[in-house]
């Protein structure tokens, strides 16, 4: 039995920034739990299971949810610590929706944080593939070979430059377009109070003036890392009647994984990580359970995790929003931007803010706010926003997580 | 609550202080074994939810390299990061809404040839104090919790003895546990070493290799997949304040609160009469009694003589761990999958060496954190 | 799957990363009251319970507490351990001498205090205890300062 579930209020710390010297790990996540609440008027009393999420490594605290207990208002509940790497935000938000839709809990607050100014940002990253590494080293195996780069090319910078490169060949765009879409926004993002890197003035030759890091990714074409917590409350089709003015209704949630080898070499080739295969299937399952026939038509909001910029454009395109090779003009003629007519990441996107268990929930809460009418600072889309779709990758570039929004209850 | 979930099958690892594997191998392992066991592939299963720890791995998203040695390569997946019980409770919602009607659960934790088996709980304290001051870890907050239950009842510290050795002797009987001492005394446990008093070596877990993997299906799916389902009754799942100095550590109110959900859940209201037997992840020998009295199984102030009288063996009147429990091996984030399975082979009468006479409802119980300071309990039937 | 342990290659990758932590407000106060030997407490203006250490949220009541409170040196032994191992990283080794570690509840205080306690012979604790804070000779605000309890 499956019930409606809606968004009824979504929590940000005040700001998302580099370094919060002023406040411990559980001291910066309660003053996001504490604006859910004051955005809602609900109490603790209200919240009937907590889920937490986000990516440990990088501040080296273990279930966190255990320490910061009492300052997420938690004691007694239910609550469930859901880590999936890039896409912990969307799999944690997607957490709280089955709770409320198998009926399990009427009402669920979703927290989500990083402080990576506590940890190294590498190391947590590199982590993913250390044990591998250190074994191939051991084992005396050749680490500048095929399968050694591989592994090592399967962090950061490396494979993504491999899946850039390769969107750039299929889609016919130029690393003007990334330029440009990295500027686009970073301009979004000075309208975004919650948004960390802001350039009102950005442009694509100051982007492009920026350092290159590995072709086709600049320095300026990279996220941040960001200290930063985000809330969103779910609530029960009954519970958002009584509790809440505005609502985001959930229409789906989805997702699909492959492995960890995009990027590698297999037989001889290189797979190639802007196939994006999870991708495709996760958003054709949404678009499935949520009823959307043309993904190209019916959106009015798109949100997508762009840790680097490129991959704006190459999701647009895997999501099938458009056309292969179309993403890159859809940004020339300016209908990406917040008052075009396929506003994508009016947020400022990851790349302009990057608290790495935030970012697949915010691109979630951005595109709810969008819907209930209250993204704050300019952001907010100029039109009724009826649908709209939310997307996070994670891990080696093979985790998709999908989320549809929509303006009324899913089903009658 | 509408519609009813099963465990449809399950596979255990046979545990062990030093598995020669590799985690990947060990999954996919459990996991054909168990598509063996009931006939069925991959596309059998609509969502996978995973159930490691990155610490005890050793890497970032633990989950990553695990998708295609559990068949999860171009499907629904996701991870859970705490004791299994959890991801079971996140697959029973999925196939709750009647979007799923299989979950495969699969969990792992290699702790026996850990360089550094006790940072686990370490990584979870305070990092801004307790990790500072070096006085509390694991095994230090468990004797304190050790001392203050003892403390409450005025119970000896051979209680202890008596514990584990019941416990160790049930473990030497069954298959999947690590730690086997066939025929120990209470008196030779109680020789063992020191650790934190009056905790002692053998009234503590062994560090373990080991892993579990377990099938939920919808009702309708579970009669296709066994004629054996066992049915999840109930389910709750609770938390206690992270402050030690805050919490009375001779009780479990999150135990106490999360079995209230699951009894209420399961139309049990006298838990320690309908009850047949309970497996719970108690890893210190104090913790068996402790959380038993909090699941509302042993009445308060009586754990002396419900020991010496034999009331909680395996032939007892109401047998607690026949498995043997987590000091028979505890591979952290399965150790509570494994009391469900170990509960489901004893509902099924394929428990062997530790069956238990009457088993028709089971309580099965998983922790996270010093002291137990989160808690999942799970009522099943046959 | 039977696998030889000879042909199976076990690396030991050891991984140690550093951490920078940030204390916070209320950790902060405490230690800024450790700089003039004194320990700070907070209270919850619900329930009037007084926690040591200082923290943010009173988890029963879910209030914010900024209620700070000199706490008393002095308190009683409610509950004790004695270590005959040391974790170190979280391996265990054997120590060379039992230790004591207490849990002390300062006067003042509802909440528990974890600390060495040491003036007593470990076979010797006794509940009941009362015990008084001995503190480092140079203070400088960290943990540290706050050495051990023994016996008044």
């Amino acid at each position: 039995m499956m019930r409606n579930v809606g968004i009824i209020g979504v929590g940000y710390t005040p700001i998302f920034v580099s370094k919060r010297k002023d406040v411990s790990i559980p001291e910066m996540i309660s003053e996001a739990v504490d604006a859910g609440f004051r955005n809602t008027g609900l109490t603790p009393e209200d919240i009937d299971a907590v889920i937490f999420g986000n990516m440990q490594t990088f501040e080296g605290v273990n279930l966190p949810h255990l320490w910061a207990v009492e300052h997420i208002r938690a004691l007694g509940k239910p609550v469930m610590r859901i880590a999936t790497g890039g896409t912990t935000g969307m799999s944690a938000f997607h957490a709280g929706y089955y709770h409320v839709a198998s009926g399990m809990a009427d009402v669920v607050m979703v927290v989500t944080y990083e402080k990576h100014s506590e940890g190294d940002a590498q190391v947590g990253l590199m982590g993913i593939i250390t044990p591998e590494v250190m074994t191939m080293l051991q084992a005396g195996i050749d680490v500048t070979g095929g399968s050694g780069m591989g592994a090592i090319g399967g962090g950061s910078a490396g494979g993504i430059s491999f899946q850039a490169m390769s969107y750039l060949n299929h889609s016919g765009a130029s690393i003007e377009h990334i330029d440009a879409m990295a500027a686009m926004e970073r301009r979004n993002a000075a309208k975004n109070p919650y948004a960390h890197l802001k350039d009102p003035e950005c442009t694509a030759e100051k982007i492009a003036e920026t350092a290159m890091v590995s072709y086709p990714i600049r320095f300026g074409h990279i996220c941040p890392t960001t200290d930063g917590s985000t809330v969103c409350i779910l609530a029960s089709e009954e519970k958002a009647a009584e509790l809440a003015d505005k609502v985001a209704w959930v229409w789906s949630v989805a997702n699909c994984c492959s492995d960890a080898t995009t990027g590698n070499l297999v037989d001889g080739m290189i797979t190639d990580p802007a196939e994006q295969r999870p991708c495709m299937i996760a958003a054709r399952q949404a678009y499935e359970r949520a009823g959307i026939e043309d993904p190209k038509t019916e959106f009015d909001v798109i949100e997508i995790y762009n840790g680097f910029a490129h991959q704006t454009l190459m999701f647009l395109e895997k999501l099938g929003v458009c056309e292969v090779g179309e993403a890159h003009k859809l940004l020339e003629a300016g209908e990406l931007e917040i008052e075009g007519r396929l506003p994508t990441n009016a947020s400022g996107g990851v790349v302009s803010t990057n608290s790495i268990g935030t970012s697949a929930l915010n691109r979630v809460t951005e595109a709810a706010l969008q819907i209930m009418g209250k993204a704050e600072g300019g952001h907010q889309v100029p039109k009724d926003v009826h649908k709209a779709l939310a997307h996070s990758w994670g891990g080696l570039m093979q985790y998709v997580a999908v989320t549809v929004l929509g303006d009324t209850p899913p089903r009658k | 609550m509408d519609g009813k979930v099963a465990i449809a099958g399950y596979n255990i690892s046979p545990c062990s202080s030093n598995m020669v594997t590799s985690r990947e191998r060990l999954l996919f392992d459990l996991t054909t074994g168990l598509f063996e066991e009931l006939g069925i592939d991959r596309d059998a299963v609509d969502t996978f939810i995973i159930a490691t720890n990155d610490f005890l791995d050793g890497r970032t998203i633990s989950n990553v390299f695990l998708d295609p040695p559990i068949g999860a390569y171009m499907k629904d997946e996701t991870k859970v990061e705490m004791d299994a019980v959890n991801a079971i409770a996140y697959g029973w919602m999925r196939i709750l809404t009647g979007q799923y009607d299989t979950a495969l659960i699969v969990s792992l934790g290699l702790c026996g040839h850990q360089i550094s088996p006790y940072l686990h709980i370490d990584y979870t304290l305070d990092a801004t104090y307790d990790r500072q001051l070096k006085l509390l870890n694991e095994l230090s907050a468990a004797a304190l919790q050790a001392g203050s239950y003892l403390g409450k009842y005025g119970y000896p510290a051979e209680l202890l003895d008596e514990i584990a050795a019941k416990d160790l002797g049930n473990a030497a009987l069954d298959p999947y546990q690590a730690r086997r001492l066939d025929g120990i005394s209470a008196e030779e446990v109680g020789k063992s070493r020191y650790l934190y008093e009056p905790l002692r070596e053998l009234h503590c877990y062994p560090p373990t290799d080991g892993g579990c993997v377990m099938l939920l299906a919808s009702e309708d799916r579970a009669g296709e997949l066994t004629d054996k389902p066992v049915w999840i009754l109930g389910m709750g799942r609770s938390i206690d304040k992270y402050y030690i100095g805050d919490r009375d550590l001779a009780v479990s109110p999150s135990t106490t609160q999360a079995a209230k959900v699951a009894y209420d859940m399961a139309g049990i209201k006298d838990p320690a009469g309908e009850v047949d037997l309970a497996e719970i992840s108690s890893i210190f020998a104090h913790q068996e009694p402790l959380l038993a009295e909090a699941l509302g199984l042993f009445e308060e102030g009586k754990a002396v003589d419900i020991y010496s009288s034999g009331d909680s063996a395996i032939d007892g009147r109401l047998p607690v761990n026949p498995s043997g429990g987590a000091l028979g091996a505890h591979p952290i984030c399965s150790t509570g999958l494994i009391r469900m399975a170990e509960a489901a082979r004893q509902l099924r009468g394929e428990a062997e060496g530790n069956q238990v006479k009457k088993a028709g409802v089971a309580v099965a119980h998983g922790q996270d954190g010093m002291c137990a300071q989160q808690n999942a309990v799970v009522v099943l039937g046959i | 799957m039977e696998v030889s342990e000879e042909v199976f290659f076990t690396p030991t990758v050891p991984l140690d990363f550093t951490y920078n932590y940030r204390v916070g407000s209320h950790i902060g106060r405490y230690l800024e009251g450790f700089k003039e030997k004194k320990i700070m407490g907070v209270k919850c203006p619900k329930c009037g319970k007084v926690f040591v250490p200082p923290r943010m949220f009173c988890g029963p009541c879910n209030q914010k507490l900024e209620d700070f409170v000199e706490l008393s040196q002095e308190g009683e032994l409610r509950n004790y351990t004695v270590g005959h191992v040391n974790l170190v990283k979280g391996r265990l080794e054997d120590s060379d001498t039992p230790y004591v570690l207490g849990m002390i509840q300062l006067d003042g205080a509802d909440s528990l205090f974890l600390t060495r306690v040491e003036g007593v012979p470990s076979d010797e604790v006794e509940r009941g205890t009362r015990m008084k804070a001995v503190w480092k000779d140079q203070v400088e605000g960290d943990c540290a300062d706050l050495d051990h309890f023994e016996p008044v």
